[in-house]
C-alpha cells in the first residue's frame, strides 16, 4: 500500500519535474541564444566555440535540472553549489588579473590534490579496499555532492539523481531532435 | 494527551517528588513488604531489595518519578486494563478506608475515560497523602490480614516484580523499585512499558485505523474497567476478594511471561530464574517452545485477549501479539542505557511519542525487533544499530535495483554497483553529448528556437512540454538504451494524461499513433514521417485550445522546417 502510493508519487513528481525541466532549460537556452549570436556570427563555428558552448549548455541543464528538483535533494543542492561557485570564481577571474586567477587555480588544484590523496589514505587505513568499497568511492564521485553522505542516503540520492538524469536525457533529446530537422 | 498537557504534568509530579520521598513513606513501604515477607516465605531479600531501592530512590528521585509518569498514561490508554484492574483492587482493599475508595473512585472513571495524565495524578495521590499524613500505617495491619487471601497472589507478584527487575540488569530494575511504592507499581511499570512497545507499535505502523480501534477498545475497556472497579468498590474487599485473586493469578501468569520474556529476548542469561518461573506458571510450556520469541509472543496475546474477555478483534491481537515482544525490547533497551537517567529518558522519549504517535525513531526500532528475536545475536545497540542500518541500505539498494534497467536480474551486490555506476555514467555522457548536439544544433537554426520556445511557455502554462519531450523520442540514437527509454516514455503517458485533462483530451486521439511508433522502431522512415506529422499536429492541437493566433502564425514555418 504504501509502496503504491509512493510510486503514484514519485511519477506525478517526475512528470512535474519533467515539465520544469524543460521550461527553464529551454528558456536559458533561448538567453544563452541571445548573448552568443553575435559572437557564432562573428566566428564562423570553430571546433572551440563548439566546445565551449556544449559545455555551457551542459551546465545549463544540470542547472536547471537541480533547479527543478529543488533543494530538498542533496544532490541538486551539491550541483548548484557548485555551480555557484565555479561562477563566482569565474567572475573573479574574470574580474582580476589573470595572474592572480593562475595562482588561485594552482592552489585550489593542489588543495584538491591534497584532499584527494587524503580521502585514498583515509579510506585504505580504516578498511581493506575492496572491490566494492571502489565502487562505492566511485559511486560517490559520480553522484554530485556524494562525498559527504553516509552510504544509505547515497543510495538514496543516487536513485532520485538516476530518476532525474534519465527525464533529463529524455527532454534534451527530444529537444535536440527537434531542433536537428 | 497534548504535550502541554504532559509537561504540566511531570512539572506537577516533580513538585510532589520531594513528598513523595519523605521519609514516612518510605518506612511506610518498608513496613508493607516486611509484613509481605512475613506472609510469604521467601520474600525477605525481595523486601530488602525494595527497601534498598527505596533509599536509591530518595538518592535518584526526580529521574524515576518522571519515568513514572511516562509509563502512567500509556498504562491507561491501554485496553488490556486487567492489570490495571488488579492494581486498582490491590489498593482498594489495602487502603480499605472510604476516603482512598472514594478517592480511586473519583480517580479510576476519570482516567479511564480520558486516558489523561492528571487522571493518574489524581490517582495516585490519594495513597501519596495518605501514607504521607501517616492514616496508613494504623491501616496496614488491619488490611494485611483481611486481604491474606490475596497475599499469596500479592507476593508473587511481588517477587515476579523483583525478578522482573533482576531481568533487566538492575538499571531498570532499580527504577521500578524505586518508583514502585507498592508492589503492584511493578505491575503497574510492567504495564507501562507492555504499552509502551504496543503504542510504539501502532505508531510506528501509522495505522490510523487501527489506532482508532483501539481508542474504541479503549474506551469499551474502559467501560468495564470502570465497572468492574466499581464492582470491587462495592462489593468491598471481603466479597470481592475471590475474584481479585482470580484475577489477580490471571494478571500474575501473564506478566510473569512478559518477565520471562524479557529474559529470552534480553538474552542476560538468567536461566535459573526461568526455570523457578516454569515451576511457577500455568503457561510455561508453551513459553520454553516459543524461545521467546514472537510465536509464543502471539499465544500470550491470544491468551491474554481470552482473559480479557469481551472486545477482541484481529488488529488488536495483532498489536498484543507484538506487545510482549516490544516490551521486551524496552527492556533490553535499559538494559543497554548504562544508567537510571539515560533510562528515562529513553522512557519519557518512546512515552511521547507514543502520544503523538510520530513515526520518527519508530520504525527503525519495529524493524530490528525482527531480527533480533533470535538467541545468539548480539543485542548491545551499536550492532542493533548496524543491523538497522544494513536493512536500510539493502532496501535503497532494491529500489535502486527496480529503477536501474538491466539490474533486476543481477545478484551480488558488486555486480549491482557495477551496473549503477555504468547507467549513472551512461547518462552523464549523454548529457553531455546532448549538449554538445543542442549546441551545434543551436547554430545552424537559430530563428526556429525563438518560435518554438514561445510555443513550448506556451504549452509548459498548460502543461504539455513534458509532451514535447516525449514526441520525437527516436530510437535512432541510442539504440543501447532504447528499451529503459520506451519503458519511461510509456510510463510517462499516464502522468501526463493525469496532470492535464485538457491535453489529454486534445492528444488522446494522436497518443495512440504514436505510442505505436515507439513499439516499433524497425520501420524508421515512415515511423519518423508520422511521428514528425503528429508532433506538428498534436503542438496545433494543444497551442490551438489557448486561441493564441500569433503562436499560430509561428508554428506553420516551424512545420514548415520540418517538412524541408
Amino acid at each position: 500500500m504504501d509502496k503504491t502510493s509512493k510510486g503514484i508519487q514519485t511519477l506525478s513528481t517526475h512528470c512535474s519535474y519533467k515539465t520544469k525541466f524543460a521550461f527553464r532549460f529551454l528558456r536559458s537556452l533561448m538567453k544563452l541564444k541571445k548573448q552568443h549570436q553575435p559572437i557564432s556570427s562573428s566566428s564562423s563555428s570553430s571546433m572551440e566555440l563548439i566546445h565551449k558552448r556544449s559545455q555551457r549548455i551542459k551546465m545549463l541543464a544540470y542547472s536547471s535540472i537541480a533547479h527543478a528538483a529543488g533543494p530538498r535533494r542533496a544532490w541538486s543542492r551539491a550541483i548548484l553549489f557548485k555551480l555557484q561557485s565555479r561562477a563566482r570564481h569565474h567572475y573573479f577571474t574574470r574580474k582580476r588579473s589573470s595572474l592572480d586567477s593562475k595562482t588561485k587555480q594552482k592552489k585550489i588544484l593542489k588543495n584538491k590534490r591534497v584532499m584527494r590523496n587524503h580521502n585514498i589514505i583515509r579510506a585504505g587505513s580504516t578498511s581493506r579496499v575492496t572491490r566494492e568499497t571502489k565502487q562505492m568511492k566511485k559511486l560517490r564521485e559520480i553522484v554530485p555532492g556524494g562525498k559527504e553522505m553516509d552510504i544509505c542516503s547515497l543510495f538514496d540520492e543516487t536513485a532520485h539523481y538516476v530518476k532525474c538524469l534519465s527525464m533529463q536525457v529524455q527532454v534534451m533529446q527530444a529537444i535536440a531532435d527537434r531542433f536537428s530537422k | 494527551m497534548d504535550m502541554g498537557d504532559r509537561d504540566k504534568f511531570e512539572l506537577e509530579n516533580k513538585n510532589e517528588d520531594p513528598m513523595n520521598y519523605s521519609p514516612g513513606m518510605s518506612s511506610d513501604w518498608r513496613f508493607g513488604g516486611s509484613n509481605l515477607t512475613n506472609t510469604s516465605m521467601g520474600l525477605v531479600s525481595v523486601g530488602n531489595s525494595m527497601a534498598v531501592s527505596k533509599g536509591d530512590l530518595i538518592g535518584s528521585s526526580c529521574s524515576s518519578a518522571s519515568m513514572m509518569d511516562s509509563f502512567g498514561p500509556t498504562l491507561w490508554e491501554q485496553p488490556t486494563n486487567s492489570q490495571s484492574l488488579g492494581f486498582c483492587e490491590m489498593n482498594v482493599p489495602s487502603n480499605s478506608n472510604t476516603v482512598s475508595t472514594l478517592g480511586i473512585r473519583k480517580g479510576s472513571p476519570g482516567s479511564w475515560r480520558n486516558g489523561t495524565d492528571r487522571a493518574l495524578d489524581m490517582y495516585w495521590n490519594p495513597p501519596n497523602s495518605m501514607s504521607k499524613g501517616g492514616m496508613f500505617l494504623p491501616n496496614v495491619p488491619g488490611v494485611l490480614p483481611q486481604s491474606l487471601s490475596q497475599l499469596p497472589a500479592d507476593s508473587a507478584f511481588i517477587e515476579r516484580a523483583a525478578r522482573f527487575s533482576c531481568f533487566n540488569g538492575g538499571n531498570f530494575g532499580d527504577m521500578v523499585n524505586s518508583f514502585a511504592i507498592p508492589e503492584s507499581m511493578g505491575i503497574y511499570s510492567r504495564g507501562g512499558g507492555m504499552m509502551h512497545g504496543a503504542q510504539d507499535i501502532l505508531g510506528g505502523n501509522g495505522l490510523k485505523p487501527v489506532s482508532g480501534l483501539q481508542s474504541q477498545k479503549n474506551e469499551l475497556s474502559v467501560g468495564e474497567a470502570s465497572k468492574d472497579a466499581s464492582l470491587t468498590v462495592e462489593h468491598g474487599p471481603t466479597d470481592g476478594a475471590p475474584l481479585k485473586n482470580e484475577r489477580k493469578s490471571e494478571s500474575l501468569v501473564r506478566s510473569h511471561d512478559e518477565a520471562k520474556q524479557g529474559v529470552g529476548n534480553g538474552g542476560s542469561g538468567n536461566e535459573s530464574d526461568e526455570a523457578e518461573f516454569s515451576g511457577g506458571g500455568q503457561e510455561e510450556p508453551s513459553m520454553l517452545e516459543g524461545h521467546g520469541g514472537e510465536p509464543s509472543a502471539k499465544g500470550l496475546g491470544s491468551k491474554k485477549r481470552k482473559r480479557n474477555g469481551q472486545d477482541m478483534d484481529l488488529d488488536q491481537a495483532k498489536g498484543a501479539s507484538q506487545q510482549p515482544g516490544e516490551s521486551a525490547k524496552d527492556n533490553t533497551e535499559f538494559q543497554h542505557k548504562g544508567d537510571q537517567n539515560h533510562g528515562t529518558a529513553t522512557n519519557k522519549a518512546t512515552g511521547k511519542h507514543s502520544k503523538q504517535g510520530s513515526q520518527a525513531s519508530d520504525p527503525p526500532k519495529e524493524e530490528y525487533i525482527h531480527v533480533r528475536a533470535r538467541r545468539g545475536h548480539a543485542t548491545n545497540s551499536h550492532s542493533l544499530a548496524e543491523r538497522v542500518r544494513r536493512e536500510k541500505i539493502s532496501e535503497r539498494m532494491k529500489f535502486l535495483q527496480d529503477l536501474v534497467p538491466g539490474c533486476s536480474k543481477v545478484t551480488g551486490k558488486a555486480v549491482m554497483l557495477d551496473e549503477i555506476i555504468n547507467y549513472v555514467q551512461s547518462l552523464q555522457r549523454q548529457v553531455e553529448f546532448l549538449s554538445m548536439k543542442l549546441a551545434t544544433v543551436n547554430l545552424r537554426l537559430d530563428f526556429n528556437i525563438e518560435g518554438l520556445l514561445a510555443k513550448d511557455i506556451l504549452q509548459s502554462r498548460v502543461g504539455p512540454s513534458s509532451t514535447l519531450a516525449f514526441s520525437p523520442e527516436m530510437p535512432m540514437s541510442y539504440p543501447s538504451l532504447h528499451p529503459s527509454q520506451q519503458g519511461l516514455i510509456q510510463a510517462g503517458h499516464p502522468g501526463i494524461g493525469s496532470s492535464s485533462d485538457v491535453l489529454r483530451r486534445t492528444i488522446s486521439s494522436q497518443l495512440t499513433p504514436l505510442t505505436g511508433g515507439f513499439k516499433e522502431p524497425n520501420q524508421l522512415p515512415n515511423v519518423w514521417e508520422d511521428e514528425l506529422n503528429n508532433v506538428v499536429q498534436m503542438s496545433f492541437g494543444t497551442s490551438a485550445p489557448p486561441s493564441s493566433h500569433d503562436v499560430d502564425g509561428s508554428l506553420p514555418a516551424g512545420h514548415m522546417k520540418v517538412e524541408l
